[in-house]
Order: C-alpha cells, then structure tokens, then sequence
C-alpha cells in the first residue's frame, strides 16, 4: 500500500543523524517524514552518555551556528560540563558533558514531535525504490511504501549488524534492537558498495554495587562552558525550560551535577585477559570488520601495549533516574564468564553487578568516497548518506552529517547549490571532505590533528564562521542572524579597542596580550578595558581576545588559503575522463577516476597526485574551454 | 581574480650551463622588487639592460630585464623576465637573492597555475603548455626521486622521523587530553628539537659543500696593490704563471689557477689590487673583484706587513670571518708590524714570505682544514643539495627554532605544533607531501589510546 503523501524528505533512521537531517529539512520548510524502526530510541546514545570533547565539541558548537538541535539538547539534558584543554591554547579547548541519557532522547524526540513540517512514523525500512538511478521512496517491513524528492538514510550500525559476546552471536544494530538484512542487498541491488567495520562497546554496571570510594572522583567544572550560543539565541529556548508547558525534558545547563570516578586495570585483570585471549572473537579470526585504533577493546590494549601495567577506566553515570553506569576503557568482546571474571578483578568492582554484557559489533558501511560533498549519492540520484553508514563513528559525526545531508537534499528539491564547507571554515567542512575525498581505512572520528586550519577554528567562532552559509541557507531566525552581526560589530569594536589602548608600559593591550600569550589571562584584560565593552559581555571579550593574541597566526593561515582558493573554485565536471588524460601519471589516473573529486583543490589532496598532475587536469580544463568562465 | 598573496619566482630555463638563462618573478610585488633590483622603473614590455643588485649591494650580473603589468602578462599578475648569463651558479644567486627579497620560490606549473586561474590561458597554449608541463613534471620527479633514493632521502626521512616523533607527542596530548599519557616532558622536547636544528644546519651547510664538489673551492686571493698577491699565488701554484710587476696594478681583471688540497680541486683566483685611487681600466677590475667575492668559498687577504693598511669595508663586508685568513706577507723585509685596524685584526692571520716561499704551507693547511672540516660534517655521504632544497631545509629549521622559543617560553602547545608542521610542510617539499595519517600512525602505534 502506497502512504497518501509524497514528501520533499524521507530521512530512513531517528538517531544523531537522522533527528538532525529530519528537523533540518522541516525547519527549511519542507515536508519531512522520519521513518524509525523504534520511536523509543530516537537520539539514543548507544555507546558512552556523553557529548563533546576535543574536535567533537567544536563540531557541536558548529551544528549550533547551522540551527542545528546537538548543542541545545545537550545543555538542556546535561549533567557535568567541562572545559577540557584549558592550558594548552585558545583553538583546542572543547567543551564535554555528561548528559542524562533518557532526559537527552525524551527531549529530542519532543523537540521532533512539536517540529512543524515534520512527520514521524514507526516502521522499518526494508528496501528502497530507486528507478533510473534516481530515488522515489522506500519500502517497510508493514507493507507500507513511502515516496518522496529525496532520500536521506542515515541507518548507523543497523546494516546487518552482528554482535559478538565470545562465542555468542546475535543479529541487530545495538543489544535489543533489529538489524536489516533487506536494506544491505537494496543498496547492493541499487550498484552501492558495502564494506564491513567492527567497534564494541563496554559493559554496564550497577551503581550500588559498586565501591566508589576507593576511586578517583572527577567533577565537573563548576561554571558550564555551554555548547549553544545563547547570548545569540532567541530567548524564549533558553529560559523557563522546566515550564515549557509542553512537559519538554530538560533544565537549566549546570542545574543537575553529577561526577565520574576513575579506577585502573589490575595485574589480575591482565591475566585473565591474556589467558582468555583465544577467546575473542577478534583474535580467533571471528570478527572480518575492521575497528578504530583509537577505541581498541580491553584486549587489544593488553596485547599491543603489553609494556603498560595498568589501563585508566571512566565510570560515567548515565543519568538522573538510573543507576547504571557506563566503565569507559573497557571495551570487549571476551565471553560474558570472562566479562564478570574481569570487571570483578578491579579495585572498587569487586562485587560490581554487570547490568548489560560489552559486545562488538560488526555491521555494513557505504564507503564514502561514493558521495558528492552535498553528500548526495554518486549512484543513486537524490538519495543521500549521513551517520555511522558513511564509516564514521561518534554522535557529533553523525549529527553534523545529518544536519548537512537534510540541508542538501531540501537544496536538492528546491534547485539551489548544495551547503559544501571548506576545509578552513569548520570541523563539519574537514569531515565532510575526508570522508568524500580520501574514504577511510578504520571508523572514523574526527580530531583536531585533521584540520590544517585548526588554528582558526576554535570552539567560540562557529557562528562567525559559519554566518554566512546559515543566513543563505535560511537556517537560523532573522532575530539571531541580525543578533550575530551585531556581536560581530561588538567583537570589532572590542579589537580596536585593545589594539588602541595604550597600558601604563606604553605598548598598546594587543601587544602586551601577544607578547604575553602564555601569561595574559582574561580576567586580567578585562579589568583593563572600559566598563561599556566590559558590558559586551564575556563571549564578546574572549573572542576579541582571541583575534588579537593570534592575528599573526590567523593572518598566516588566512594567506594560505587564500593561496588554494582558486584551485578550490575550480570545479571538474562530474563526467570528467581522468583516464583518457594524455600526460597524467597512470597512476594518478587511476586514483583520480576512483574518487572523481568535484574541484581542483580536491584532486589536489588525493595522496600521490602531484601538482604536475594538477596542472595537466587544468590545462585540459582550459583546453576545453568553458570552465575558466566559471571562475569568479 | 582569484587572490595570490604571495609573489613567487623560479627560473623559466631548464637547469644547467647555458648562454642565457631567465629567471621569472609573478606577483603583487614583482614592480617592486624589480625596482629595488635594478634602481630604475622601466617602462613595461620594454626589455632594459642594467646591473643586478643583491640586497648587500653587490652586482651579481648584468642582465637585461623587461616588465609586464597585470593583467597583460602571461600569468594575468605584475611579472618581471631577468634574462642573465647562463651559468647555475648567477642563476642561483639570483633566486637566493629573490628569495631573501620575500619571493617564494614557485612550484612545478605553478606560473601555468596563475595564467589559468586568472583566465590567462587560451586553448592552444594550454594545450601546449600540458606537454611541457608534463614533461618537465616526470622529469622532475625522475629526478627527485633518484635523490631521494639516496643519501639525501635517507637524511630527509630522518628529519620526518624526528619530527613526527615530536608532533605526534604533542598532538596525542592535545586531542587525548582525558587519557593516561606519560607526562609531558618540555626538556626533552627541547633537546630533540636541538638536534633536530643541527641536523637541518649541518645539511644546509652541504649547500655550499655541494658546490665545492661540483665546481672546485673558489680561493680568492684580494689585497692592496702591491701587496703581493701574484707572488703568493705563485708560490702557492708552484710555478711562475702569473705576471708579476712592482708597477702596481698588473693584474687588471683576474688570473686563476687550479691546485689540488687533500683530494678537493681548488681554484685559486688572483684579483685586481684595491687602490684607493683607481684608474678607469683598474675600477672594472674592482668591480669585478666584489663580483668574484659573492661567488668565493674563502678569502685570503695579502697585505704588505710592513705597510699601514686600509681595506675598503665593503670587500670585508663580503668575506665571513669563518672563511677568511690574513696573509701578512714580505716577512724577508723585517722591520716592526704596524698596528692593525680592529677589523683585520680579527681575522686569523698567517706570516709569509712569498719570495722566500717561507710560511705558505700554512696557507695550504688551513685551506685543507677548512676543506676537510666541510666534509666530515656530511660525512662521506657527498650530498649536494641545490637552491631549491635549501630553501625548503631553511623554512624547516625556522619552524624547529620558532617551536624551541615558543616551548621556552611557555606559550600553548597549539602554537608549538602549528610551527612544527610548517616544518614538517617544508620537508613534505623535498620529499612529498607528508599526510597527516603518518602522524596519526605514529601516534596510535606509540601511545595505548582509548577511553
């Protein structure tokens, strides 16, 4: 039976990806259906109750200057802050929160609820209806069929996931949910390749039988370093959010505080693992997914690090009105006997009572490389990938995709240019590029290593940066579009201030705080400058003095992109014959016709594409004539 | 238009001795650079012959130079085409000179880059320019690649190695900072950054060496006239050779002589004498003296002993004390030493008689010691590395010294990694470019993460 309304948007999953692709595309204004296999588990955190963190908090801070829902949600359900990275310079501090895992999904799937545009319906999609390579909708497991513009599947780990506890095996995207084998051989059908990846996830404890107090305690910071912008904000979001009178979840950011405790590995604990070895999965050859090396299970650090004594565990709680906490570092696949032998060999576990066994988890990936940087399949037309199916791993990843994908496939509908970042503006924009550009080896996660730029990319100017796609983009209300070009104007103000005011030394505020980088703090500059910038208040302040102590840098880094630019604007039709390029390394060739990059720039990052080779792909450019007009 | 910042500059000629060679210069300040070069605004597309003028002053051709303004050139930038005499080394000097002057030295195709980006190229130069191009790329990187297979290679990917050790330490605290990472050890940063400079300066100084292997050591032998230089070179050589006068001024342009000094050919060059009050014939033999003084690898300055002595400071400015000795010559004449100014008085000193014959193998000595000392600091190795690697090593040692101050002074850790990939970028230019997955490898395989 075909459902009575043809929508602009289908977006196929309700975790980070979907929630964002979904509100996104009816924020837009476009009619928007999100299909879930389980309304329940809308924004679920399958893995650890935290957001942010180092490059993650960053890109959360960007979903926010994008309309993006991660960051406020966030806040609002959150129960430790901390600002991480304080000493080690202005651009890699990120914000990180605890959240309460319940309150988070509650009040994301309310937020969805009361979107307007916006249609939530519970089933499972079990295949998609593509014709002439183009997407018209998909099917579900109820018979139902859905049609729409524009696809946007964002299924995380549930492509035939298989999880592993020892010996054990069990089919489904997550412990007690479904899996969907239909949908895999409805991408293969479709001509889109699958790849296999594996991570895992640790056990969960009970907390009252566990002995907190031989234990570390980590608390919060004391004042939230919030991931929203809420001095731009419309106000009535940020206040009154216990009397919404909608009976949304969620409080004031700092309102609920909770701590972590910190526990280490014992030498038993390295027995075990070691004798029991053979046992994993990933060891006696059961699991074929590649994992990400930077979450390696329990085994995986005993073996490879067999020189380390002893591994750091996190207990995080996992909310307010639950008593279950999440052992951070204890990632395995080891039988659930073994699991119990282990959690109990820890100082402070002894009698830890496990409430849900750790697993791993296998499950398909559509190799990237196999999108557009609109995101938008190379194969299928108008449909497109967001989330864990793109190869990445992380809530933040998978949100900031989603965000972008439910953006582009409106752009899609309505025959505007799609929402693609450069490399220099956002996080969003280094992941999206990677990812379409290079593929990746293992699930990938965003650092903040990746970013060339990542001098200009500290946490507090998201909005700045990215003001200019959210106002073209419509993303954001006029109210807080004109709210963010008047602190623009306030954080000028503010540069020339510092820049002009001379200190009792005789050498104007700028120089002392860039002379001074290590020793200058904020509190000590705002006593210098007069009361009425004072009153701009303190994101206003921190950001100005950001400009000013690194202007040398961000002048360094802006001339380099400057330099790319033009290669950047550069576009390489899509139908471009890489191979039948006379004078370009065969090699290269081959890469280039693999990956097809959309710009010159693009092709430029390829590894083992020399800058010959660039010039002979642009020089045929100009040879065929046509695209040197294109450059502005 | 795309925006160019940057002005860069690369020779236009394939490399190698030939009778002219053009050296090009596109960018915002070509116009500029050309005018404090050659001291004059020409006119545009006007081909003007004048003396090119190093920053210290010292004329290192004479060449003829034309100018085109933007947007009619062939990169749609200012450009300037200085067409000078053929040789690598006028031609290396140039771009050394250009360089220090703030140009950057262009990359492959990367002129062709800018004629394209600024709708300068039609079809069928394009077509003809991606045959050059591409030539001149495979090439290049045939080229490349046999040094890289070499001992410069093996040098340069120990330099990666160092310093993909440091940066992955700093970025792994960086991006881990929740993690149980051994503790942050500022001092032993410190001291491999350390060895990491020497590394770079020691390579840097087979720039130099490299020539000396290719081309001999250039010994220039300047002084008063009448000083003796003919004699001393004469006794140096061993054989009467160069014309020798008591009138002064004899040697008006200049005489070299090969000899050999423990295993390196070594060309001695006997120059005009410095009168104070020259001729007409003898001031060309003057300029060309400052000439050969940019192009020597050391200087021995004949000077009568017995005679008060005033040197013109522009040549001393010229000779690096390190590389340059006073021959105090005419000791068979006897008689009291007069003072030396303080400016000669630094610089070692060697007593000779050369009509005796009488202290010259200490000439030879320290000629072989400095040799010698050249090369043990490359070792048998023999790298000669050109203007091009020299450039790229330069910006790597300056992002090592920019960390080590940064690190010393305390300031954010951010910073420090943001001078080492520069480092890292400017070696990637030797070696090819150095992804970040390497130090992501390193990384992961050094440090246990995962929380």
């Amino acid at each position: 039976m075909l459902f009575d309304k043809h929508f602009d948007v289908i977006v196929c999953g309700g975790g980070h990806a979907g929630a964002e692709a979904a509100l996104a595309a009816s924020r837009m204004g476009a009619s928007t259906l999100l299909l879930t296999g389980n309304l329940d588990t809308i924004g679920q955190m399958s893995c650890n109750p935290a957001i942010g963190g180092l490059a993650k908090g960053q890109m959360v801070r960007e979903i926010d200057a994008l309309g993006g829902e991660m960051a406020i949600n966030t806040d609002l359900t959150a129960i430790q802050f901390r600002l991480l990275n304080e000493s080690k310079g202005p651009a890699v501090q990120s914000p990180r929160a605890q959240c309460d895992k319940k309150a988070y999904q509650f009040r994301l799937k309310h937020t969805l609820e009361l979107q307007p545009n916006l249609q939530l319906f519970q089933a499972m999609v079990t295949g998609l209806i593509v014709e002439s390579r183009t997407v018209l909708g998909c099917r579900t497991n109820l018979d139902l069929e859905f049609r729409g513009s524009t696809v946007v599947v964002t299924t995380g780990t549930f492509l035939r996931g298989l999880m592993h506890i020892g010996e054990n095996r069990n089919e489904g995207g997550r412990l007690g949910d479904f899996s969907s084998r239909t949908l895999s051989d409805s991408f293969v059908s479709a001509g889109i390749e699958l790849r296999r990846f594996k991570t895992g996830t640790p056990p969960r404890l009970l907390g009252s039988s566990i002995n907190f107090s031989v234990m570390q305690e980590q608390k919060g910071d004391p004042d939230p370093t919030c991931f929203a912008f809420h001095d731009t904000r419309d106000s009535e979001e940020l206040f009154h959010v216990e009397q919404t009178g909608e009976g949304r979840a969620g409080w004031a950011p700092g309102a609920h505080k909770s701590s972590c405790w910190i526990t280490y590995t014992s030498p038993r604990t390295s027995e075990i693992v070691n004798s029991n070895i053979h046992r994993s999965p990933l060891y006696a050859g059961r699991i074929s997914g590649v994992g990400p090396r930077y979450c390696p299970s329990i085994e995986d650090k005993f073996v490879k690090f067999a020189d380390k004594p002893r591994h750091m565990l996190f207990l995080e709680p996992e909310g307010r009105a639950t008593n279950e906490y999440y052992v951070n570092g204890l990632s395995t696949s080891l039988p659930f006997e073994v699991q119990v032998e282990m959690v109990r060999s820890i100082p402070g576990l002894e009698n830890a009572q496990i409430l849900r066994p750790a697993y791993a988890i296998e499950y398909d990936y559509a190799p990237p490389t196999q999108l557009l940087r609109s995101l938008e399949s190379r194969i299928v037309g108008s449909l497109f990938f967001a989330g864990q199916i793109n190869g990445t791993s992380g809530y933040e990843e998978a949100a900031a995709q989603g965000l972008i994908a439910g953006v582009n496939a409106v752009c899609k509908v309505r025959g505007q240019e799609p929402l693609v970042m450069g490399r220099h503006e956002s996080y969003i924009g280094v992941l999206i590029d990677d990812l379409v550009t290079k593929g990746t080896e293992e699930p990938y996660r965003m650092f903040t290593s990746r970013a060339e730029h990542r001098l200009m990319l500290n946490h507090g100017s998201a909005e700045l940066r990215l003001i200019g796609h959210s106002e073209r983009n419509k993303l954001l209300s006029k109210n807080r579009i004109s709210r963010i070009h008047a602190k623009k104007v306030k954080i000028d103000d503010v540069v020339r201030e510092l820049e002009g005011r001379r200190g009792e030394s005789g050498s104007t505020l700028a120089d002392q705080v860039r002379r001074n980088l290590a020793g200058v703090s904020y509190d000590s500059i705002r006593e210098m400058l007069p009361p009425d910038l004072v009153a701009h208040g303190e994101a206003v302040l921190r950001e100005a003095i950001y400009q000013v102590g690194y202007a040398g840098y961000l002048k360094r880094e802006q001339r380099q992109i400057d330099k790319l630019a033009g290669a950047e604007r550069v576009k390489i039709p899509l139908d471009f014959d890489f191979l039948g390029v006379r004078g370009i390394r065969r090699e290269s060739a081959q890469k280039l016709a693999a990956l097809r990059p959309e710009t010159l720039g693009q092709a430029g990052r390829v590894s083992g594409v020399s800058p010959a080779d660039i010039t002979v792909i642009m020089a045929l450019l100009a040879a065929r004539g046509g695209e040197t007009s294109a450059i502005p | 238009m795309p925006e160019t910042t940057d002005t860069i500059a690369a020779p236009a000629t394939p490399p190698g001795r030939s009778a002219l060679a053009i050296v090009r210069i596109s960018g915002p300040a070509a116009s500029a650079i050309a005018r404090q070069v050659f001291g004059i605004d020409a006119l545009p597309r006007t081909a003007t012959r004048a003396d090119y003028f190093d920053e210290s002053g010292v004329v290192l051709d004479d060449v003829l130079f034309t100018r085109y303004v933007a947007p009619s050139s062939y990169t749609g930038e200012d450009l300037v085409e200085i067409s000078c005499h053929g040789s690598p080394l006028v031609v290396q000097r140039v771009l050394e000179d250009l360089i220090a002057r703030g140009c950057r030295l262009a990359g492959p195709g990367e002129f062709t880059q800018r004629a394209f980006l600024n709708g300068r190229l039609d079809l069928s130069q394009a077509e003809a320019v991606m045959d050059v191009i591409h030539a001149r790329g495979e090439r290049a990187l045939a080229a490349a690649n046999r040094l890289l297979r070499g001992e410069l290679g093996r040098r340069i990917r120990e330099f990666v190695d160092a310093l993909l050790l440091v940066l992955s330490r700093i970025e792994a605290h960086i991006d881990f900072p929740e993690e149980d990472l051994p503790a942050e050890d500022r001092g032993e940063m410190l001291s491999r950054l350390d060895s990491l400079g020497q590394g770079f300066n020691k390579l840097l100084a087979t720039n130099n060496y490299g020539d000396i292997l290719r081309h001999g050591a250039k010994v220039l032998i300047v002084g008063p006239t009448n000083a003796g230089k003919s004699s001393v070179l004469n006794r140096l050589v061993g054989i009467e050779r160069a014309l020798v006068s008591a009138e002064p001024g004899t040697t008006r342009d200049y005489i070299e002589e090969g000899i050999e000094i423990g295993g390196h050919e070594v060309r001695l060059i006997d120059t005009a004498g410095l009168n104070p009050a020259p001729g007409e014939i003898e001031k060309l033999g003057i300029d060309r003296t400052i000439q050969l003084l940019a192009d020597s690898d050391f200087f021995l300055l004949v000077i009568d002993r017995t005679a008060r002595v005033q040197i013109d400071p522009t040549v001393l400015s010229l000779m690096p004390d390190s590389r340059s000795v006073l021959i105090l010559n005419k000791t068979d004449i006897g008689g009291d030493r007069p003072t030396l100014s303080p400016a000669l008085a630094r610089l070692p000193a060697i007593e000779v008689s050369a009509l005796t014959g009488a202290g010259c193998d200490a000439i030879i000595e320290f000629i072989g010691g400095k040799l010698a000392a050249m090369s043990e600091d490359i070792g048998e190795s023999g790298i000669a590395i050109n203007v091009r690697h020299a450039e790229a090593l330069r910006r790597a040692e300056s992002g090592v010294s920019d960390a080590t101050e940064k690190l010393v002074a305390g300031e954010p850790m951010e910073l420090i990694a943001s001078c080492l990939r520069e480092s890292l970028a400017a070696l990637g230019d030797i070696a090819g470019r150095i992804d970040n997955e390497r130090m992501l490898d390193r990384l992961f395989s050094n440090f246990c993460i995962g929380k």
